[in-house]
């Protein structure tokens, strides 16, 4: 077996009891905001919540091959995950809040297609270099077939690599993986924006006219920085490299998703608390 | 109307700061070394092969630019907010984010390279003297451009978002870009260039980069050149795409149905993507075809 291909497997495993104390950490957290603020405190951190999740279970599909992907000895994107998903996530959470003004459901899927439409953009260029700057063609490590053009892969692999490129379904992955980060970042911000938009006059005693600048920066920089929480987490989970949904990585997502959950909720909670307090 | 034709009119605008800012980006992350190729650059030495290539990578190129870009947009924005002129202020802010890039190519290049002293890897003053300049010129050069369209769609297209933040969102977004299109020309193209073209580095040659130009030693200004052609300006693309399709699609059919109009507009082009990509990744199985036979392939 080579290098790449020795990547420790042991990650994978799931501890149920370490699953149970984050649900029951969630649960505490949320039971915490109820009793601070009980209406719409309670409203924004479940929100908050739901898109922090969808950040987290979304990064698992963006196919991310790091250094290894730089030399052409492994398939995917050559950069982190956390980075990556954070650049199509931010690209939608931009396309989002334009939209805010358009309700919830609208901006939300708004954010979502900006994200799908960077990683799209994105893929498609990375396999524009590898196949007409590098001639090499694509190539999965993971899989024998590629799950939804049923090409083969192993032929198509350069001799000492664990393959190259983006294979369709790698394609596939990352623009569904943009999609859901863009749409978790909307909403988070969307959530925040709400909240924040209704109670900061009260809090500061100014015209809500006023508060809108400072609404607007806050649940942004929330939102960035909730994305980066969840991106970051799931990296961790992926430990570094993936190749999309057929990775077998891939399967390593419910305990990401509640690690996103209890992550999400604090983070969320304390910019709750802001206003609440 | 007149309004859809301005917007237009700043979105290609935005476009084409943005390949600019893409381009730039890419070479400026080539000739630092910044980025996953960095990491042959670094583990060269380890393996006996001495270079005198740049070494600059203190963090990945999103979270870099992203810094970068919004401190840039931060400082602009201060600099409006005191009666500065807007092209004077984006002007000034940039070059303080520079100055902060030069601080970071120049103490990660020393901090790096004097990690490898006990792989007899020595730190070249005149590497610090001759690439630190041009990373900053490039770096001023993607800065600048995203921080101008920041302020665009700050203040032509009214987005909400403040500038500092936008700075911070399209920087990550930058670098992201730049990264993925550009990271493997240059690391497997430039750096194994005395490995077979149209193959991916074998795992066994890893480190042996190629050290030596045409006459002495190769530098990480010959390497800028030779990625800015094909590296630079596929980044180039894939961000001014990503910059004007995203905009594009709002600023025209936003007000269709009530904003389902840009959503279809941008699931349509996801899907020509799709298609685009689909269309390579078939051309190259064809054009190139298997490195072994089917049947014998493990």
């Amino acid at each position: 077996m080579s290098a790449v291909a020795a990547k420790p497997q042991a990650g994978g495993a799931m501890n149920p009891t370490a699953m149970v104390i984050g649900i029951v950490m969630l649960l505490i957290i949320l039971a915490l905001c109820w009793y601070v603020s009980p209406g719409l405190g309670l409203m924004a951190l479940i929100g908050i919540t739901i898109g922090g999740v969808l950040i987290g279970f979304g990064t698992h599909f963006v196919p991310v091959g790091g250094a290894p992907a730089a030399m052409g000895q492994a398939p995917g994107i050559a950069t982190g995950v956390a980075m990556l998903a954070a650049g199509a996530g931010l690209a939608g959470l931009f396309g989002g809040a334009w939209a805010a003004e358009q309700g919830l459901v609208v901006a939300t899927v708004t954010g979502g297609v900006g994200g799908g439409l960077m990683m799209a953009i994105t893929c498609m260029m990375v396999n524009f270099v590898y196949v007409f700057g590098m001639g090499i063609p694509s190539a999965s490590g993971k899989v024998a077939k590629d799950p939804i053009t049923g090409d083969t892969q192993a032929e198509f692999k350069s001799q000492g690599t664990e393959g190259h490129g983006l294979p369709f379904v790698s394609f596939v992955g990352g623009v569904i993986g943009g999609f859901l980060g863009g749409a978790g970042g909307t909403l988070i911000y969307l959530q925040l924006l709400q909240l924040y938009e209704a109670t900061l006059p009260a809090v500061m005693g100014v015209p809500p006219a006023q508060v809108m600048p400072i609404a607007v920066a806050a649940a942004g920089i929330f939102a960035v920085g909730l994305f980066l929480v969840n991106a970051v987490l799931t990296a961790y989970n992926i430990t570094g490299t993936i190749e999309g949904p057929h990775d077998p990585k891939f399967k390593r997502w419910p305990r990401s998703i509640v690690a996103s959950a209890v992550a999400s909720a604090l983070c969320g909670f304390v910019a709750i608390l802001i206003v609440a307090l | 109307m007149e309004q859809i034709v301005f917007g237009i009119g700043i979105t290609a605008l935005t476009g084409a700061l943005a390949t600019i800012a893409g381009s730039a980006e890419d070479t400026e992350s080539n000739i630092g070394s910044q980025g996953d190729p960095n990491s042959q650059v670094q583990l060269a030495p380890q393996m006996g092969f001495l270079h005198r290539i740049f070494n600059k990578a203190v963090a990945g190129e999103p979270p870099a630019y992203g810094l970068w870009c919004a401190l840039g947009a931060g400082l602009a924005w201060a600099f409006m907010a005191m009666q500065i002129n807007a092209v004077l202020a984006i002007v000034l802010g940039c070059v303080l984010a520079v100055l902060v890039q030069g601080v970071y190519a120049t103490t990660a290049y020393l901090g790096r390279t004097a990690s490898l002293a006990k792989f007899g890897q020595p730190v070249y003053i005149d590497v610090i003297k001759s690439m630190t300049s041009v990373t900053m010129a490039h770096a001023f050069i993607a800065i600048f451009c995203t921080v101008t369209l920041c302020h665009l769609i700050n203040g032509a297209l009214g987005h909400p978002f403040p500038l500092p933040l936008l700075g911070l969102i399209w920087g990550i977004a930058l670098g992201a870009a730049g990264s993925a299109t550009g990271n493997p020309y240059y690391g497997k193209e430039r750096q194994y260039q005395n490995q077979k073209f149209g193959a991916g580095v074998p795992i066994s040659a890893s480190g042996n980069i190629v050290r030596y130009a045409e006459a002495g030693e190769r530098n990480s200004l010959d390497n800028g050149f030779f990625t800015h052609k094909i590296g630079g300006s596929a980044s180039g693309i894939c961000f001014g795409l990503i910059v004007f399709l995203e905009i594009w699609r709002t600023i025209l059919f936003e007000e269709i149905s009530a904003g389902w109009g840009a959503i279809v507009v941008g699931i349509l082009m996801i899907l020509i993507f799709t298609v685009a990509d689909r269309y390579i990744e078939v051309w190259a199985r064809k054009n190139y075809g298997p490195y072994t036979e089917a049947k014998v392939a493990s």
